[in-house]
Order: C-alpha cells, then sequence, then structure tokens
C-alpha cells in the first residue's frame, strides 16, 4: 500500500529525514517509535502533505501513484488519514458538517452520489459510539473547547467515519488518561481490517499493549534503525532508544 | 411654527453653515465625502417601485416599509398597542403628548460626538421615518422589521423610545432596486429608558452604485441594555457613526459589525462610546472580509468620563484581506480619565491560519472550499451575537454568497 524510499526530507534547510525506507501493506499495524526530534512526526506530516517540508530525495509510492505529487485534499480522497498529534480548534465550523463535507467530497471523487443527510446522521452516530463520544460534541466548533483527550478522541471518530485505507496515528495516545486510552485503542481496534493500514506514532510502549502492533520500527537520526516484532517494544521500553543504537 | 418644525429649520441652518466633511476632518480622512456632493438633492420620490419578494420575506415580524423615503402604508403592519408617528404626523399642528420628547431627536447642536453636515441635513430634510414609542414595561411581541428600498436619493429619520423596562427587536434593512446612483441617509436616535432592552440590527444591501450615510445616537438610561449588529454588504460607499452614551450607572451595549466586500466597495464605520457613568458594560466586536479592490475602515473611540468608575469595556477588530489590493484602516481609540477601570482592545490584520486550512484539506476539503469556509467561520462568530435565527440565516446566506466560491460550499452550512 506504502513504499517509501530512501525518503531525505528537510525543514528550514536542516535535514530531519535521511533517507529512510518503510514499506507498509494493506491489513498491518506498524507502530513507530522513536526519541524528541527523530522526525516521527516530520514523517507523518510529510505523507499527509503538510507544507513546509522540502523533499530532496527519496520517494513515496501509495498504491502505485506518487504520493508526494498529490494536494493534502487530492490524498484524502485517495484514502490518507492523519489523526493529529495536536488537532487545531476552528471556531465557527461544526464538527459534523466538516465531515459531512470531507465524506462527500471523497463520495464525488469515487464517482459516488452523496450521502443524503439522514444516512449520514445515521453513520455518525454509529461511529460515535465506537469512541464513546457525547453525540453533544458533533454539533460543537471542530475541536473548540475541547480537553485535550476529547481532541484525541474526535481524531479517531473522524477516522471511523472517514474510513481511510492508510491511517496515520500521531502520538494519538500522549495526553490520555488510562481510560481515555483503553477507549481510543478500544475505538482504533474496531477499525482494524484486512483492506486498512495503521501506522501508529508513539513515544510510549503502553499504546500497544491496547493496540498489538504487527512491526515496531525504531526511527531514530532521521533514518529507521531497527524493526521487529512487539517484543522490540518492550525492550525499548527497558532499555531505552540508546540500546538500540549500541546494539547496531 | 411648531416646536418640531422650528428644530429642522435650525437643523438646515447649521448644514448650510458646516457643509459636507472634508477629508481634512480626521473623522473623515478615509472617507470622501465630496463624492456625495451631487447627492443631496431630494426629487420627487417614486413611490411606485415594486418590492414584492424583497427582504426577508419569512420572518414573522411587525413591518414598516419606506420606498424613496415614504412610508408604505398598505405593506405595513403595525403592531395595536404601539404608538407610531410618522413624520408628517409630527409636523401638523395636532397636539402630541410626546411632541416634545420627539423633538429631542431633531435637535442638532452641532457639539455632537461625531457631529457632521449631513446628520444636519438629514435631521432637515428627511421625509419619512418611524417615530416608535414603546410604553413602560411593555414588551413587542414580534420583531419590527423597517424595509427601506429606494432607488432615488431618500432621508430617513427613526426615533425609537423604550420606556421603563420595555423590550424590543428592531431590524432595519436597506435594499435598492435597479442601478441607481444615488444616496440615502438615514439617522435612527435611541434612547431607552431605566431597564429597557432593544436588539438593533442595521443591515446595508443597496446596489453597486449606492452611496450610504447613517448615524445612529443611543442614549442609555440606568441599567438599560443596547444590542447594535451593523451588517455591510451592499453599496459603493457607506459610512455609519454609531454613537452610544451610557449616561446612568448599570447601563450596558454590545456593538457587533460585519463588512463583507467585494469590487470597489468602501465601508467606513466610526464608532464612539461614552462611558459618563459608574457600572457600565460596553462589548464591542467588528470583523470584516475585504476581497478585490475594497476598502474597510474601522474607528473605534471609546472615552471613559471622570467618575465613570468600575467602567468595564473591551473591544477587538479583526480583519481579512482575500485580495492584496483590498485594504483596512482600523483605530481602537481609547480615552480614560479616571483610574478604576477595565478597558481592553486589540485589531488584527491576517490571511487564514494555515494549521486551520491544512487539518480542513486532510479531511478531503478542497483548498478553495477550505478557505471559503473558514472565512464564513470568521464572519459567523459576530452573527452569532444575533438572537433571531431567521434573520441571522438570511444574513448567513447573503454573505456567503458574497465570498468568491459561495455555492460550492453550500452543504456546508447545515440543513
Amino acid at each position: 500500500m506504502l513504499v517509501i524510499k530512501d525518503l531525505h526530507v528537510s525543514v528550514d534547510g536542516k535535514e530531519i529525514l535521511k533517507g529512510l525506507s518503510l514499506t507498509i501493506n494493506a491489513g498491518e499495524v506498524h507502530a513507530i517509535m522513536g526519541p524528541n526530534g527523530a522526525g516521527k512526526s516530520t514523517l507523518s506530516n510529510v505523507i499527509a502533505g503538510r507544507d513546509g517540508y522540502e523533499i530532496t530525495s527519496g520517494s513515496v509510492i501509495y498504491k502505485g501513484d506518487d504520493l508526494l505529487v498529490m494536494s493534502p485534499e487530492e490524498r484524502a480522497w485517495a484514502g490518507v488519514f492523519l489523526a493529529f498529534q495536536y488537532p487545531v480548534e476552528i471556531p465557527g465550523v461544526n464538527n459534523t458538517y466538516l465531515l459531512k463535507a470531507g465524506v462527500n467530497a471523497k463520495r464525488k471523487h469515487q464517482g459516488l452520489e452523496a450521502l443524503d443527510a439522514f444516512d449520514f446522521m445515521r453513520v455518525v452516530k454509529e461511529k460515535a459510539k465506537l469512541v464513546e463520544l457525547d453525540p453533544s460534541f458533533l454539533s460543537r466548533s471542530v475541536n473548540e473547547g475541547f480537553s485535550g483527550g476529547e481532541k484525541k478522541r474526535n481524531e479517531i471518530f473522524q477516522m471511523a467515519v472517514l474510513e481511510p485505507d492508510l491511517a496515520l496515528l500521531d502520538e494519538t495516545d500522549s495526553g490520555l488518561d488510562i481510560d481515555a486510552l483503553r477507549i481510543v485503542a478500544g475505538g482504533v481496534n474496531k477499525l482494524r481490517s484486512p483492506d486498512r493500514a495503521i501506522v501508529m506514532i508513539t513515544h510510549y510502549q503502553r499504546l500497544l499493549d491496547y493496540i498489538e502492533p504487527d512491526f515496531v520500527h525504531v526511527l531514530a537520526n532521521g533514518v529507521i534503525l531497527k524493526t521487529g516484532d512487539k517484543s522490540l517494544a518492550l525492550k525499548l521500553e527497558e532499555h531505552g532508544y540508546d540500546w538500540v543504537k549500541e546494539n547496531l | 411654527m411648531n416646536l418640531i418644525q422650528q428644530t429642522r429649520q435650525d437643523a438646515l441652518a447649521l448644514f448650510e453653515k458646516v457643509g459636507l466633511p472634508s477629508k481634512r476632518d480626521e473623522d473623515w480622512k478615509y472617507t470622501d465625502a465630496s463624492r456625495l456632493a451631487d447627492l443631496l438633492e431630494l426629487g420627487e420620490a417614486d413611490t411606485s417601485l415594486n418590492i414584492e419578494g424583497l427582504g426577508i420575506t419569512d420572518l414573522d415580524a411587525y413591518r414598516m416599509v419606506f420606498i424613496n423615503g415614504m412610508l408604505n402604508e398598505p405593506q405595513s403592519n403595525l403592531p395595536a398597542d404601539v404608538r407610531m408617528v410618522s413624520l408628517a404626523d409630527l409636523q401638523s399642528d395636532v397636539a402630541d403628548e410626546d411632541r416634545e420628547d420627539l423633538a429631542q431627536l431633531f435637535k442638532i447642536s452641532g457639539d455632537e460626538p461625531l457631529f457632521n453636515g449631513l446628520m444636519a441635513l438629514n435631521a432637515a430634510v428627511a421625509t419619512g421615518g418611524a417615530a416608535v414609542c414603546l410604553a413602560d414595561n411593555s414588551v413587542l411581541d414580534k420583531p419590527l422589521y423597517i424595509l427601506q428600498v429606494s432607488n432615488q436619493n431618500n432621508v430617513l429619520r427613526h426615533g425609537l423610545m423604550l420606556g421603563v423596562n420595555a423590550q424590543a427587536q428592531v431590524i432595519e434593512h436597506f435594499i435598492s432596486t435597479g442601478e441607481a446612483h444615488a444616496l440615502s441617509n438615514c439617522v435612527t436616535a435611541v434612547i431607552l429608558k431605566a431597564g429597557a432592552s432593544l436588539e438593533h440590527t442595521r443591515l446595508q444591501q443597496e446596489g453597486k452604485k449606492q452611496s450610504h450615510v447613517a448615524r445612529v445616537e443611543v442614549k442609555q438610561l440606568r441599567d438599560s441594555s443596547y444590542t447594535f449588529h451593523g451588517v455591510e454588504l451592499g453599496g459603493i460607499l457607506s459610512r455609519t457613526d454609531l454613537v452610544v452614551s451610557l449616561s446612568e450607572q448599570g447601563a450596558s451595549c454590545n456593538l457587533n459589525g460585519l463588512f463583507v466586500l467585494d469590487g470597489r466597495q468602501h465601508v467606513d464605520h466610526h464608532t464612539r462610546v461614552d462611558h459618563k457613568a459608574p457600572h457600565c458594560i460596553s462589548r464591542e466586536n467588528y470583523r470584516t472580509v475585504l476581497d478585490a479592490r475594497s476598502h474597510g475602515v474601522f474607528n473605534g473611540k471609546v472615552v471613559v468620563h471622570k467618575g465613570a468608575v468600575k467602567t468595564d469595556s473591551s473591544q477587538s477588530n479583526g480583519n481579512i484581506l482575500l485580495s492584496k489590493h483590498a485594504q483596512i484602516d482600523t483605530k481602537p481609540e481609547l480615552e480614560i480619565y479616571n483610574d478604576d477601570v477595565k478597558c481592553a482592545h486589540g485589531a488584527t490584520v491576517g490571511q487564514l491560519d494555515d494549521k486551520q486550512l491544512f487539518y480542513l484539506r486532510s479531511r478531503g476539503i478542497s483548498e478553495a472550499a477550505a478557505q471559503e469556509l473558514l472565512t464564513f467561520a470568521f464572519a459567523d462568530e459576530v452573527l452569532a451575537a444575533m438572537s433571531n435565527q431567521v434573520v441571522r440565516s438570511y444574513v448567513e446566506k447573503e454573505a456567503f454568497a458574497k465570498l468568491p466560491h459561495g455555492a460550492d460550499l453550500d452543504g456546508l452550512l447545515g440543513e
């Protein structure tokens, strides 16, 4: 589904990703772990299409197409979704309208009819249950006045409604208390499917207790230093990132 | 000659003395009143305009309709328990218990804040208007909707007097037909007695070549409350002076403004709030969305007089420029003559927030639609203060239609 080859990315002239390669197939759940400043968020932002990242070399191929030439909205239509580390508040833009516009823009792109208001609300209510989101959040402005945990829950709710093929969860666990983490992780688990790939970016092993990854990657100094299974995360938790560097 | 006739003659003399405002006048620095010089003559009013389907048709309200400055009685429908006096009545010699009060509405001394010749001219030559007197403790059960349609120069003057604890909602809506190049000169004088409460909307939606000058003058007594919504969508040159006097303890005002402009539209609001008594509150929130070569001017002055302790005043002005040729001149001014006050003001001029834009696009909203949606949301925050949802959705729809890709976004606005 996603093939990243030798990706070099700079921000303000400083190289952050230094030849990163990664292959992700449908149905897989990947965890990318690494210390602060390793380039984890840069990677997710580059995949989602955010401005301000200079791609100096390498390629990102998504479903056979060059992802890097696509606009953020084209990527969304093609099934890419980013759950933001810091979801932005957008006063005056209604949460539900945003999703309706997003869903219908994608359907239009796929040559499907727009969902009518009734069908759409049915889907929305069903998905809100998935992350135990209070229905009153649906009629509020996007993330406005939401607590940190509510924002993260709202991201996973949006993911559920938009039904992406490739979902990137950027530190979705940070700022969540243990109950909220359990609920959010439960929502993500219900969204696992053979057609969907999920990439979790996280600092901590504890998320992986709830969402079991197929692969764990260690990202440091702009490259994937090591790839393993779930046990790699446990070793990291125990020994720290320096252990990986020392044992290369 | 009765009191009112005398007052109007004095106003004419004053206009002849001072003439039109000049660009040398600091308050008219950005708005060229000389462009109005040819638009001061009043011809015979054409009252035959077809106004069917114009205005906010689905609003459940009492209506007053003015066509080129003349009251159209068949189209008007007034509440039984509210006294409304037309200007023609005022000029007759028929005795009227409120004549002295009403004469106040025409009295111009030349010392008023933001005084200018146009307001004197208005008092002198206005051909119509509503004089609404709401008795003590009465509550108008429906809004009063004053529709003012024109294609000629017209001069209107309204007086709204709310008695002790009276409550009302008044919407003035200005529309012009055809491609007339004319001037509307409208003054609304408001007096709110103790505990009275008024929500007052002015919706200026005149034609592309029309000019509009207005003055809203509000005098508030103890514990009264005034809410203003000034919406500017139409016209080529529009200037409003909004002057509020918080004259007695506990009075409060909320002044909201929204300009959505394109082409070469020029809109200028000067607001002036005088805190003259203790414990008064003023809130002001103006937003503008300026496209093409349009020009917005916002000048908000708050004066806290000696003795007005515990004054609580805040003002904010946000502006979005959609084109590099659009221009905003914004100036908050604060004059404080005592220590015990809380005052804040701020103005921002900017483009849209990159983070918000990216967030929307990452959810599948196209770039153009995301820009539009954020622009609309920015403007709509001011409209959220409107209590009348029918008026609000009308304004939202009309404001939205003025944005460059308005039509694409229809679905985002809900049902």
